[in-house]
């Protein structure tokens, strides 16, 4: 006992890192992960993250991308068109900087699913797969399936500080909290990190990596060594499966908050404040900011939800869900909020990822629950429209001005190459080295493959 | 020397025997249709997925003959069969690999199976005499294993099953070639000719062999331990029944149980099963000092009359029944939650306690047991609630199709589902903040029976028969079916007599788990003939005693908790080398796990004697006391920090009736919040605290840290512990700091995490 005693004393931060390297990551591969190596995934990466903005409330496919110019009356859209840096292929007058860059793009105009309502859609945008029930009422369980990022978590486990998956800065509800942005039956060791603090704040920092008032780093060491001198008393407890479950976490949250790497992951400050204007003072547009940084630090899979909520009635903040409720009108209300939001801030993300040599590695995903009804309505606005929408992708090789699948005249139903969500997030595993014929079982014991669907390769150089 | 005998009977039957008896041709139902599963062509992986494989669609695990009779010989253009040369079908030349195939080779050329395949479609693939499920077909009655339960010892690694099948024209027929075996324990395997083997095992191990034939399924128990000659059982003095049970087992297996705990383990561990709460210094000095011989009965009965016992339970059938503010509202939380507690402080046998929750109705105001239907709005999730929690059955499966490892049949989901069809709601206000959210209510609602009303059985597009879950004798659910009767009152009778051995089952089983960690059938509710008791007779046991004690509470809990097993240390005897999730379902010795969210975050209130911060609740509100998931507060607010550290360490959001929604994983976050996070480090900064009284009264360290010790670990600290304490606070220029730090590193180690 007194042997052990001796060294007991001040720990110093670099006795915490000693040795503690990537063999901790590993912690909770999950069972049939474990029989089998990474090399059984050998699919060949294209990128090396994901970053996916998610436009809650459901953006309009034919107010922006997919407009169609020689539909009726009723059913054009009252915005006009402007030409874009693709021969041929025109956008939303209100999103020229957008314009100036969709050479980047890659779009898919016939994605589809069959989910009605915000919860149910978004559930099935944010994982590929549609929910038993097209519900408003449904809730997170642990029946549903993982969101793609717990996904991308568990299949690749990290080597690095950072977690493989990251979600901010908002948890999306309508009513009740949209499933699908959680790992549900994987484990709670794969959900998202996840935080709701606002990159446009400027005092803004991670509250979790924030180490409370007065204690510093070597005042955490020290208090380390007391827990672990504690701890020595009971060998045989020591010994234990969970107590040695329990202290590895202890040195992956001490190495976490050690690591300048992930501190100056999330430290915005260091960026010039001409790209932070850039990219648009809005919490929008700086949490787009912290997912190229986020990215740059090496996490795989990065959400960057639009707005908490489907709003749709305020020219100041919300999501896209435009109904035209309350005596609102979605055509006075977009160009105010949500597409110079966007117009500022997409174009850039891309421009800078791309002067940072990152756009071939990085695959960026722009897509809503759901578009919106061709036929204008009563309220010169549009409704919900899950039948054929368009989603964006750019980078991870994908070609550039690519269109895939043509929508029918008026962009109500996809007239060549539908795409199912399942289609997509196969896509997007694609394009990650993982194959998306794997299976997991749920909580009870279904088998049930990562994706059901055939991933996009045609949007691919 | 029997089983070897045994074992080349078998083989020879099996090897000597032709696919079916001279000039027969192989039957569809009996023989093609087991092959198939057998090869695991039917599996929800491969062909019996929701969608195929291939383009070939089967049905899963082969519970639809007929069905898979037309997709085979008819569908594709009757392409997948060639009855002029049997071996070009591509019903042979996949599972060969002849011809790509995802599934790889299923079998071989000269394979029974294969044989078998070939003869039946050379014989023009007959479908067994007329129409499917006519009369005068013959039927599987029953299938039988052989060995039940066997032990096997030493050299003796390996053990043949076998496999027989009794038909309804009385015919019996080995069918070894013809099932599937599957072993339970991922280190053993079994042949499919239907070998157990356990290779080169260390030490015990179990298994349970699931055989499965055509639509019927028995398992075998098969235990193996190392056999030494010169055992000598040693175990603490077996008190009662249940030590008998247990440790009869565990002789058997050769396996010494571990001895008692002391009576600081003892003291602390009793606090937090019963009350959820740490024991205060002078509550476990009191007891640590007491000369009574009897002393650690004395305290359980004590406890189990306590007001804090009553607490406890009332938190965990809360958690059961759903008691949760966005659906139930305020008011309604804070009445069902008073009535749990007067049932659990009186005591009230659980079967009447489940008879007024099914048979509840009215105004969910004035009569708080009609919560348990508001917060079960459909007939599925009443029918998938009630069986989960009072039967023990997940019957989620069923809805879809005939449950694959259980004998639960959609008609039996169905007909379960009926009893409540139809309960029905009179809303009579919903101040729902949210007009999007139809979850949410706020205002009185009225539960009712409606007078008409039914479930649809999805298989026979057919009003579904009433059918109690797992009876033979369907008498009285028919009654139930008449116009006029009441048949949520039927059902409330049924479930809560004294003769529903499914219930009792289920009920003993929980209280054990709750005080041991594992139940005799784990999950608790997950009974099903897959999943067997780790020890039959202690179960017995649980149930005979249950229902001596009135099938209430309290008395069983006083006699698991007086028992050695209950009270073993977490050191194992000598000899025994066992991991935690090996050594659990034998109850050889005490698994620490890591304390619940509630005990967990009281712990730190106590030991610091500041209180945590709750939404809607006074000052001082304990965890364990909260009725609801989250009080006060519209959702859309930020949580109190109380209430999201609860939420973080595992608190079920109480939107499931599943024990398995409170999580019990250790998670990154979670350290984090412990290391760093705000709620601990509130707790330490107060300025009235535990640490403030220390410094404003100028208490000496050693005394400060003695107390700690006390308050968090229930024991003294030793020499070593102190002067490490004393010289860190010394070292530092801020004494309070210090301080601080010393109640940090208790409140994060294992010692405190844990309960022993």
């Amino acid at each position: 006992m007194g042997g052990m005693l001796s060294g007991v004393g001040r720990f110093q931060r670099r006795d915490l890192l000693r040795a503690y390297g990537p063999g901790l990551l590993g912690l909770t591969l999950p069972r049939w992960l474990r029989a089998e190596e990474q090399s059984a995934l050998s699919l060949r990466a294209r990128a090396k993250s994901v970053i996916f903005l998610f436009q809650w409330g459901g953006p309009s496919h034919v107010d922006t991308f997919d407009m169609k110019l020689q539909a009726p009356t009723g059913y054009r859209s009252l915005f006009s068109p402007i030409a874009s840096s693709v021969p041929g292929l025109p956008v939303c007058e209100h999103l020229p900087e957008t314009a100036k860059v969709l050479h980047h793009f890659a779009q898919i105009r016939t994605v589809h699913h069959t989910m009605n309502n915000h919860n149910s859609a978004g559930y099935t945008a944010l994982t590929g797969y549609e929910p038993p029930i097209d519900d408003q009422r449904l809730r997170e369980s642990l029946d549903l399936f993982p969101g793609y990022g717990s996904v991308v978590a568990a299949t690749q486990p990290g080597t690095g500080d950072l977690p493989q998956a990251v979600s901010f800065p908002y948890q999306i509800a309508d009513g009740s909290t949209t499933p699908g942005q959680r790992a549900s039956f994987l484990g709670k060791q794969h959900d998202p990190l996840f935080f709701q603090d606002d990159p446009n704040d400027p005092a803004f920092r991670l509250s979790q990596l924030t180490l409370p008032q007065g204690v510093s780093l070597d005042r955490l060491g020290s208090r380390r060594g007391l827990q672990q001198l504690i701890n020595s008393q009971s060998r045989q407890l020591d010994r234990s499966a969970v107590a040695e479950g329990l202290d590895a976490y202890y040195l992956r949250s001490l190495e976490l908050l050690n690591s300048d790497r992930v501190r100056q992951a999330f430290d915005l400050s260091s960026e010039p404040g001409a790209l932070r204007e850039a990219y648009g003072r809005t919490t929008y547009g700086q949490s787009c900011l912290l997912a190229r940084r986020l990215v740059e630090h090496g996490v795989k899979f990065v959400t960057v939800y639009f707005a908490p909520s489907i709003g749709g009635r305020s020219k100041t903040d919300g999501g896209w869900d435009t109904h035209g409720f309350d005596n609102t009108r979605m055509y006075e209300i977009l160009p105010e909020w949500h597409l110079p939001v966007t117009d500022r801030t997409l174009p850039t993300l891309i421009r800078d990822l791309n002067e940072r040599g990152l756009l071939e590695e990085t695959l960026v995903v722009w897509m809503g629950e759901f578009g919106r009804t061709p036929k204008i309505n009563d309220s010169i606005s549009r409704d919900h429209w899950p039948k054929c929408y368009t989603v964006l992708l750019a980078g991870g090789g994908v070609r550039g001005g690519a269109v895939y699948g043509a929508s029918d005249r008026h962009g109500a139903v996809p007239d060549r190459d539908p795409v199912t969500v399942g289609d997509l997030a196969a896509t997007m595993y694609y394009t990650l080295g993982i194959d998306h014929t794997r299976e997991v079982h749920d909580n009870l014991n279904r088998p049930l493959p990562l994706a059901r669907g055939r991933a996009v390769a045609e949007i691919f150089g | 020397m029997t089983n070897r005998l045994l074992c080349a009977v078998a083989l020879l039957a099996v090897a000597a025997g032709d696919v079916c008896a001279a000039g027969e041709v192989p039957s569809f139902r009996h023989e093609v249709m087991p092959v198939l599963s057998r090869a695991g062509c039917s599996l929800g992986t491969c062909h019996g997925n929701q969608n195929g494989k291939g383009g070939l669609r089967l049905s899963l695990r082969g519970q639809d003959p007929d069905l898979d009779y037309t997709t085979l010989t008819r569908t594709l253009g009757a392409r997948r069969v060639n009855v002029q040369q049997p071996e070009d079908s591509l019903l042979l030349r996949k599972p060969l690999m002849q011809v790509p195939h995802e599934g790889g080779r299923r079998f071989g050329a000269d394979s029974f199976e294969y044989r078998l395949l070939r003869d039946w479609i050379a014989a023009g693939m007959p479908r067994d005499g007329g129409v499917a499920g006519g009369s005068g077909q013959v039927r599987l009655k029953r299938l039988l294993v052989e060995p039940g339960l066997v032990t096997l010892a030493g050299d003796q690694r390996t053990q043949q099953l076998t496999a027989t099948a009794e038909f309804s024209d009385g015919t019996r027929r080995v069918v070894n070639d013809l099932a599937v075996f599957e072993s339970s324990h991922p280190g053993v395997l079994v042949s499919a000719a239907g070998v157990v083997d356990f290779g080169e095992v260390l030490g015990v191990r179990q298994t349970t062999v699931t055989v499965r034939y055509l639509d019927q399924q028995q398992v075998s128990r098969v235990e193996y331990l190392r056999g030494v000659s010169d055992f000598h059982f040693e175990s603490p003095v077996a008190v009662n029944a249940i030590d008998e049970a247990v440790f009869g087992q565990l002789r058997r297996l050769q396996l010494n149980p571990a001895g008692l705990c002391s009576d600081e383990v003892f003291v602390r561990r009793l606090y937090l099963d019963l009350t959820g709460l740490l024991p205060t210094r002078e509550q476990a000095e009191a007891f640590l000092k007491s000369p009574a011989v009897d002393r650690r009965a004395r305290l359980i009965d004590r406890l189990l009359e306590s007001e804090e016992f009553v607490d406890f339970q009332t938190l965990r059938w809360a958690d059961l029944l759903r008691v949760e503010d966005k659906t139930l509202d305020a008011k309604g939380v804070s009445v069902f939650h008073q009535w749990i507690r007067s049932s659990v402080r009186a005591d009230r046998p659980l079967n009447e306690f489940a008879g007024a929750l099914t048979g509840a109705r009215g105004s969910t105001y004035t009569e708080p047991a009609a919560n348990f239907y508001r917060a079960l709005r459909t007939p599925e999730e009443r029918s998938e609630s009630a069986a989960q929690v009072f039967l023990g059955v997940r019957l989620q499966c069923a809805r879809c199709h005939n449950h694959p490892f259980d004998r639960w049949t959609q008609d039996d989901y169905y007909g379960w589902t009926n009893f409540f069809a139809r309960v029905d709601y009179k809303i009579l206000e919903n101040r729902r903040r949210d007009i999007n959210d139809k979850h949410e209510f706020d205002g009185e609602q009225v539960v009712y029976m409606k007078a008409r009303g039914d479930v649809k059985n999805p298989r026979t597009g057919e009003r579904a028969e009433l059918r109690f879950l797992g009876v033979a004798d369907q008498q009285l659910s028919a009654a139930a079916g008449r116009d006029g009767a009441d048949r949520l009152q039927v059902l409330s009778e049924w479930l809560s007599s004294e003769r529903n051995d499914r219930f009792v089952a289920t009920q003993a089983n929980r209280i054990w788990q709750q005080l041991m960690g594992q139940g005799v059938v784990d999950p608790i509710d997950d009974f099903r003939g897959t999943n067997p008791p780790s020890n039959p007779a202690l179960l017995e046991v649980l149930v005979r005693e249950f229902r001596a004690g009135g099938m209430r509470v309290r008395p069983l809990m006083r006699l698991i908790l007086n028992s050695a097993v209950w009270q073993q240390s977490a050191e194992s005897a000598a000899g025994v080398e066992l991991s935690d999730a090996d050594a659990a379902p034998l109850f050889v010795r005490s698994v620490p796990r890591r304390l619940t969210a509630e005990q967990l975050l009281d712990g730190i209130g106590l030991v610091l004697g500041a209180a945590p911060r709750f939404g809607g609740q006074p000052a001082g509100v304990r965890a364990v006391q909260l009725a609801g998931v989250r009080g006060g507060g519209h959702r859309y607010s930020r949580p109190e920090s109380g209430d999201r550290f609860l939420s973080l360490f595992g608190k079920p959001g109480r939107i499931q009736t599943c024990e398995c929604e409170r999580l019990g994983e250790t998670t990154l976050a979670q350290t984090m919040e412990m290391v760093s996070g705000v709620v601990v480090s509130d707790l330490l900064g107060r300025a009235e605290n535990r640490i403030s009284e220390s410094l404003r009264a100028g208490e000496p360290v050693e005394l400060f840290v003695e107390d700690l010790w006390w308050r968090a670990l229930s024991r003294p600290p030793v020499a070593a512990e102190v002067q490490a304490m004393v010289r860190h606070v010394a070292e530092q220029a801020d004494h309070r700091r210090g301080l601080e730090d010393v109640v940090w590193a208790v409140l994060n180690s294992n010692e405190f995490l844990l309960r022993q």
